[in-house]
């Protein structure tokens, strides 16, 4: 064969090639996300990360199912009622659902599934301590189960939408093991999982038989990439068609933008930024100087400018979404005078020294305190930025109470209550709060925990809401957006506020 | 031979002995596993960090986990990742082959251009040549590697499209990171090999050689070039070293799934038997890559042999 004839049958070697490949491109239609973390194991068990969530919602079914509109809804369970006064809740189970592998779902895998949550195997894991509520789970038939509580938990039904709630399949997982589980994981969700390989991307196919529909996608296909700028990358050349949160800097919306295959999706998201005071010593004890503090910062200007207007203010340490925001309640505006006022009457000298301490690994968040720090400076303060490692600053600096005047907090509860965020930041104590201890702020955060009226509810945690602004326990800055990167061969995505991004809606071109 | 052979040999084990005894230690210093597994619990009891403690095994005393870490070693057991349980072995057997393979062919391109370069630099001394190798390795040389890899990604993936800008996935995506790595160390070696074949080119030896009329390559390539590749040898491997710590920040860049990468997220989680893995396997190569050095040396020298 000579040359020329090697070179023609190549040629048409690759025109059968493509063509075929375009054949099965109609037939199949992948996603490929980029998320940017693996999170190790699949068990719902095993692990705090939005990123599990990020991919799991689409394999997992919970009993109850919380969509984009953040509206309790109905999953595996299709009813259910609160009895003796919040103690007991009953549910009634969907019917004819099965798992990836045709094992029957019924009350004996709800049972299986907190039994293993709630015992030796969910011991070493994280999820635990948040259902802690849950006494005994009874089977009282196929489809109907009853969850006696140890305390009434409001949040509960809410928890059960995600997470280490997530119903496993019993059989499954006895007859494989947890250690094959937590790389093969099964559930009962619109994908079914199809390869996994650690670090690199984890792939799921649809399942057709989902009780909900089959989903419009047919492969769904994630890759985990660390680096902001290389998942830009990837979605600038067309190989990543989303990119999920928390990635995509406030640096980078624009070169986003600006690329004509590509757009900016964003919603309000449950995260919250502030800068929370040492109430205990140095000069934020003084509630003046508190609030002088926060008068004395432009929160808006800061989000005008540094955050692109991807931010909204906020008067407490909650996001408009979350259950018990009080949308009566204002920021304290910008008011450099009355800082310096208040200041003087609470005795502090110019020139006055102040540390704030932040998560150094946030280039954003380091623009946002320099602002800060300049703020200060024009009402008298010295304020300097102390920059930690993440991981450091979580769990050695701040519950050990080692911080600065100020110390930086994100926050943000995927269950979008306020209790979830008020309890775990004041109650005397607790982990994250490290300084104050207020007895009166403890009987209305506890006072809330056994109501299962709504409206009460949502009453006491709007007080508690107005209690901590008026007390000044912190200066809270803002409420970010979450930002999605998109191709816009990507038809019919709704950006979630929580991460649990569930894609059977979407269809790619 | 043998003599010096053994002698490398134990030293050699002493030195990976001291180095696993360093990172078990030091890596318990960066904090508690158990609080980093529970970061986004808002309640969270000493009972329930207790459970976690024992369930990862910290709970232990220190010599106590050290031994069993060494233990495993023999059967390349590394213990579970505190990250999801994964058996680490598995990990490192999936992420070795990536970085060795980056590694390798960062070497390849590096030696197979530079060689060359630095024998003509070195031959034509003073030319334009010379002149134009020097100040390209120097610009080679200046150039921040990260910063290069963006622009590389920005030019050959985002706009024309013809190279992954991440991942390990065939030919093509070996191209990017291989290059950047490349073009710095090729940017010293230029330099060391013009240097030291300007040295040997003095030698007497390449005089007699060039007066019994062998011609210019077999003069260079044989002659010269065996005579200054000691130093070369050893700065390669020490290159070869260094290349695998400095592939750490290659491999975030370019998303690829070796080493570097595991340790990274290692270091972040807390996860203190990938690291120890992950370290203790780093060291090895280092340390066999030097033992390679001496051996080699051995046999391109034999005066060496009999000290």
């Amino acid at each position: 064969m000579n040359k020329k004839s090697t070179f023609k049958t190549a040629l048409k070697t690759f025109a059968v090639t493509s063509s075929l490949a375009m054949a099965s491109l109609s037939f199949a239609s992948t996603l490929t996300v980029s998320s940017p973390q693996d999170p190790g194991s699949w068990d719902p068990i095993d692990t705090f990360l939005v990123n599990w969530a990020a991919v799991a919602t689409n394999m997992y079914d919970g009993l109850t199912y919380r969509g984009p509109d953040l509206k309790l809804q109905p999953g595996l369970a299709t009813s259910w009622e609160q009895l003796d006064e919040g103690k007991r809740i009953r549910f009634t189970l969907r019917e004819g659902v099965t798992f990836h592998n045709g094992e029957a779902f019924n009350s004996a895998s709800v049972k299986f599934t907190f039994d293993r949550l709630m015992g030796d195997e969910g011991r070493k894991g994280p999820q635990r301590s948040n259902y802690a509520a849950i006494d005994t789970v009874e089977v009282i038939d196929d489809y109907t189960i009853d969850f006696h509580l140890k305390a009434a938990d409001p949040v509960l039904l809410t928890k059960l939408a995600g997470y280490g709630a997530m119903i496993v399949p019993p059989k499954y997982i006895q007859e494989n093991g947890e250690d094959f589980f937590n790389t093969h994981p099964m559930g009962t969700g619109p994908f079914k999982f199809s390869s996994y390989e650690p670090k690199v991307g984890i792939k799921l196919e649809a399942f057709s038989q989902h009780w909900g529909g089959a989903p419009k996608l047919t492969n769904l296909n994630y890759r985990f990439i660390s680096e902001p700028s290389t998942a830009v990358a990837e979605l600038q050349s067309g190989r990543v068609d989303l990119v999920i949160p928390p990635t995509i800097p406030i640096g980078m919306i624009t070169t986003i933008e600006k690329d004509p295959n590509l757009t900016i999706a964003t919603t309000i998201s449950p995260t919250v930024y502030a800068l929370r005071f040492n109430t205990r010593d140095g000069i934020t004890k003084d509630e003046r100087v508190r609030k002088a503090l926060i008068y004395g910062v432009d929160r808006q200007a800061i989000i005008d400018s540094i955050l692109g207007g991807q931010a909204a203010p906020i008067a407490s340490f909650q996001s408009a979404i979350s259950f018990g925001e009080d949308p009566t309640m204002k920021p304290l505006p910008y008011d450099p005078s009355k800082a310096m006022q208040l200041l003087k009457a609470a005795g502090i000298q110019p020139g006055t020294k102040l540390q704030i301490d932040i998560r150094g690994n946030n280039a954003t968040f380091n623009e946002v305190s320099q602002a800060v720090a300049s703020y200060l400076q024009v009402i008298g303060l010295n304020a300097t930025i102390k920059p930690y490692e993440t991981n450091v600053l979580l769990n050695d600096i701040i519950p050990a109470g080692k911080t600065g005047e100020m110390f930086q907090q994100s926050w943000g509860g995927w269950t979008l209550d306020y209790d979830n965020t008020a309890y775990f930041m004041y109650h005397t104590g607790e982990k994250w709060n490290p300084y104050d201890s207020d007895p009166e702020l403890d009987a209305l955060l506890e006072s809330q925990r056994s109501i299962t009226d709504r409206d009460k509810r949502e009453e006491i945690l709007k007080s508690i809401a107005n209690y901590t602004s008026n007390r000044a326990l912190e200066m809270p800055l803002y409420n970010l957006n979450a930002i999605f990167g998109v191709s816009k061969r990507v038809k019919n995505f709704t950006p979630v506020p929580d991460s649990r991004l569930r894609l059977t809606d979407v269809t790619v071109e | 031979m043998a003599n010096f052979l053994m002698k490398r040999f134990l030293q050699a084990i002493f030195v990976l002995l001291a180095v696993t005894l360093i990172v078990a230690f030091a890596i318990r210093l960066t904090g508690d596993p158990a609080l980093m597994l529970t970061q986004g619990a808002g309640s969270v009891t000493e009972a329930d960090l207790m459970m976690i403690r024992e369930a990862l095994g910290i709970n232990k005393p220190f010599f106590i986990q050290y031994y069993e870490f060494l233990k495993g070693l023999f059967v390349f057991d590394f213990g579970r990742s505190f990250m999801g349980g994964t058996p680490v072995a598995d990990l490192i057997s999936k992420s070795l082959p990536a970085t060795l393979m980056l590694a390798a062919s960062v070497m390849f391109v590096s030696i197979v251009i530079s060689i060359p370069l630095g024998i003509k630099a070195a031959v034509s001394k003073g030319k334009w040549a010379d002149q134009t190798i020097r100040i390209l390795s120097l610009i080679g040389l200046s150039f921040p590697n990260f910063w290069l890899a963006l622009m590389l990604v920005l030019v050959f993936s985002i706009w024309l499209q013809w190279l992954p800008p991440s991942g390990m996935d065939g030919f093509a995506s070996f191209l990017m990171p291989a290059f950047t790595m490349a073009i710095i160390l090729t940017a010293t070696n230029v330099r060391l090999v013009r240097s030291s074949m300007l040295e040997t080119l003095q030698a007497q030896y390449i005089m007699v050689a060039r007066a019994k009329g062998l011609s210019e390559n077999t003069v260079l390539y044989k002659h010269a070039l065996r005579n200054c590749a000691i130093p070369l040898i050893t700065y390669f491997g020490l290159q070869f070293g260094g290349l695998l710590g400095g592939i750490v920040v290659i491999e975030r860049v370019f998303n690829w799934p070796g080493l570097g990468t595991l340790a990274f997220d290692a270091v972040s989680g807390r996860d203190y038997p990938v690291l120890q893995a992950v370290i203790t396997i780093l060291s090895m190569l280092i340390v066999g890559v030097n033992l390679l050095v001496d051996i080699a040396y051995g046999l391109i020298d034999p005066r060496i042999r009999t000290e």
